[in-house]
């Protein structure tokens, strides 16, 4: 199979009057499979690697991931649900994704409600919600009576792009990322000023309760829709934002495109590698994280004077 | 409305606060900032300079009554006080290393949504302050690679963008050195006689600098005012007696006070 063969089966599907389609077979393998994949991840990486940015900017710390909104825990403990005692039919990234704003409500409960949004509550909020959430994860699997189901979980919970790498997925999935991509974009400059920190921000005429919980809620949103489908996907939200600010500096009207850019096309390299690297599919939350770590430790090294 | 004041451009009367119910930050403090004017609050550490501050910006929210420009500040939306107040904070955390420019010209976030973004009249209106400020060279600098004095002199360059009529700045020259400090608060003080904003309110705990550059000094001590009007009228032995419990000798030289302690401490 070459350029020419999936050049022209995509070209085939959108007119198909104007070119003679190649075989079947080949267009099906690219049409069906490859191609599902490969906007999947983008999405994906898309989402996580934005989320990741502007939770970075307005919570002013740089060591923030997506995971921080509860909202990954959440489908965790959503998926292994319904994985152990939930029957077939039932969709599992449905229950993940019910699980993973529910995990996002009782953070915003917490946050917004007795600690007004201020940045020190939203983060102890997300590490509470995340530590319940986990240990519910462990009973969940404790209590699993079938052994193949809870070998079903431990392998969810690695990440799995072919999960979500079906049309009628993709669809579902790019309904709620695509708009809550679009308002990050358009966002991407008052990030700059949620970053000031809460005093100055106020007195720069920031509605802060206010516009913190609406982005928050966008990143909730998204981040939720990308575990529920895909799994436990690390690293990359909290990795792809630092790469961009080492090449185009900390300016958000720059990081959020260049994040959006990047963290698609890492997700995509990752899930390339992870099929193609050994005979088996390696778990893409495997592989993320594996090429994640080593590169931040390097790239924390380099960029000691940047963040201090 | 406030009548008859057309002059005042902050008005605080009779304000109150406390932080728990029964110690008072803050009790009765009435004072009127006219256009045209400098004026410090002065007082010792925990005098509750930066409590009124923080009333005069709505962080907080004192019994009383706070006009500015005439309105009452409670009916002020955050946007509309950003617009009217230009704060700068005593110093500035930063996280994420931005380019000075870039920096100032957040600045002008009360003049847009939560989805516009800043023009390029905005960003050359930014290179004019720097201009003004004489730190036009930092511009393509981090905040993380400048002194404390220039950190200053940007944050003021920030507030100056936002094109507010009052400039209110917490300690200033809290962090600086000699020099520095006179600088930056020459710069404050012409900023107003050149009318490039029409007011600056400045919290300073050392009198020998209140004495320098204001026309009108607030002395502060336990949440209330001991003395308030001329730099000549406030700074008298007896009343820094009462705020820094200190005798101080005052003198006068070409139309300067000086303030210089009669004897140290002892320990």
């Amino acid at each position: 199979m070459g350029v020419k063969d999936v050049i022209e089966s995509i070209l085939s599907a959108l007119v198909p009057s104007l070119i003679s389609s190649p075989p079947e077979a080949i267009q099906r393998i690219i049409l069906l499979y490859r191609l599902p994949r490969i906007i999947a991840a983008a999405l994906i990486g898309m989402a996580l690697a934005i989320s990741g940015a502007a939770l970075q900017a307005m919570l002013r710390n740089p060591l923030v991931s997506p995971h921080i909104l509860g909202v990954t825990s959440g489908a965790a403990l959503g998926a292994a649900l319904a994985i152990a005692f939930l029957p077939a039919y039932i969709p599992i990234e449905l229950i993940a994704m019910v699980f993973a704003l529910l995990a996002f409500i009782l953070v915003f409960i917490i946050a917004w409600g007795w600690g007004r949004g201020s940045i020190i509550s939203l983060v102890l909020s997300g590490v509470i919600v995340n530590a319940l959430f986990s240990a519910a994860l462990s009973l969940a699997k404790f209590l699993t009576p079938d052994p193949h189901r809870l070998a079903s979980i431990t392998f969810w919970l690695m990440g799995d792009i072919g999960q979500a790498a079906k049309w009628a997925d993709i669809y579902r999935m790019a309904l709620i990322i695509i708009p809550c991509i679009t308002i990050v974009v358009l966002l991407r400059w008052r990030l700059n000023i949620l970053s000031l920190g809460d005093e100055e921000a106020r007195t720069l005429g920031v509605n802060l309760t206010l516009e913190r919980g609406f982005c928050a809620t966008i990143c909730a949103l998204m981040t939720a829709t990308a575990v529920s489908y895909a799994g436990i996907i690390g690293w990359v939200g909290l990795l792809v934002p630092h790469i961009v600010r080492l090449t185009v500096g900390s300016d958000n009207r720059y990081v959020i495109p260049y994040t959006l850019f990047l963290g698609g096309t890492y997700m995509v390299l990752a899930d390339d590698l992870a099929r193609c690297l050994v005979t088996e599919v390696i778990p893409i939350g495997i592989l993320t994280t594996l090429m994640g770590a080593p590169l931040f430790i390097y790239l924390l090294r380099r960029a000691g004077r940047v963040w201090r | 409305m406030e009548i008859g004041k057309e002059n005042s451009i902050i008005r605080a009367v009779n304000i109150s606060y406390s932080y728990d119910s029964d110690v008072k930050a803050l009790e009765n403090i009435s004072f009127n900032v006219l256009r045209g004017e400098v004026v410090t609050i002065l007082g010792p550490n925990g005098a509750g300079k930066t409590t009124l501050l923080k009333c005069l910006l709505k962080i907080l929210k004192p019994h009383g009554a706070i006009y500015i420009d005439g309105k009452e500040i409670q009916k002020i939306s955050n946007k509309e006080l950003a617009r009217k107040i230009g704060y700068v904070p005593q110093r500035h955390h930063s996280i994420f290393a931005y380019r000075v420019i870039d920096f100032v010209l957040m600045g002008r976030a009360p003049h847009h949504t939560m989805f516009s973004l800043p023009s390029k009249s905005e960003y050359e209106k930014v290179v004019e302050i720097l201009k003004i400020l004489g730190i036009s060279d930092l511009a393509h600098r981090t905040i993380a690679e400048v002194s404390g004095g220039q950190l200053q002199l940007i944050l003021i360059a920030r507030a100056l963008i936002q094109e507010a009529k009052i400039l209110l700045l917490d300690e200033p020259t809290a962090h600086l050195d000699i020099a520095n400090e006179l600088k930056v608060l020459s710069i404050v003080r012409s900023l107003v006689k050149k009318n490039i904003v029409e007011a600056a309110i400045m919290t300073l705990h050392d009198p020998i600098m209140a004495a320098l550059f204001s026309d009108k000094i607030i002395l502060l001590s336990n949440g209330v005012v001991l003395a308030y009007g001329k730099p000549e009228q406030v700074l008298a032995t007896e009343n820094l007696y009462k705020a820094y419990g200190i005798e101080f000798d005052v003198l006068r030289r070409n139309n300067n006070i000086l303030v210089i302690p009669k004897k140290l401490p002892e320990i």
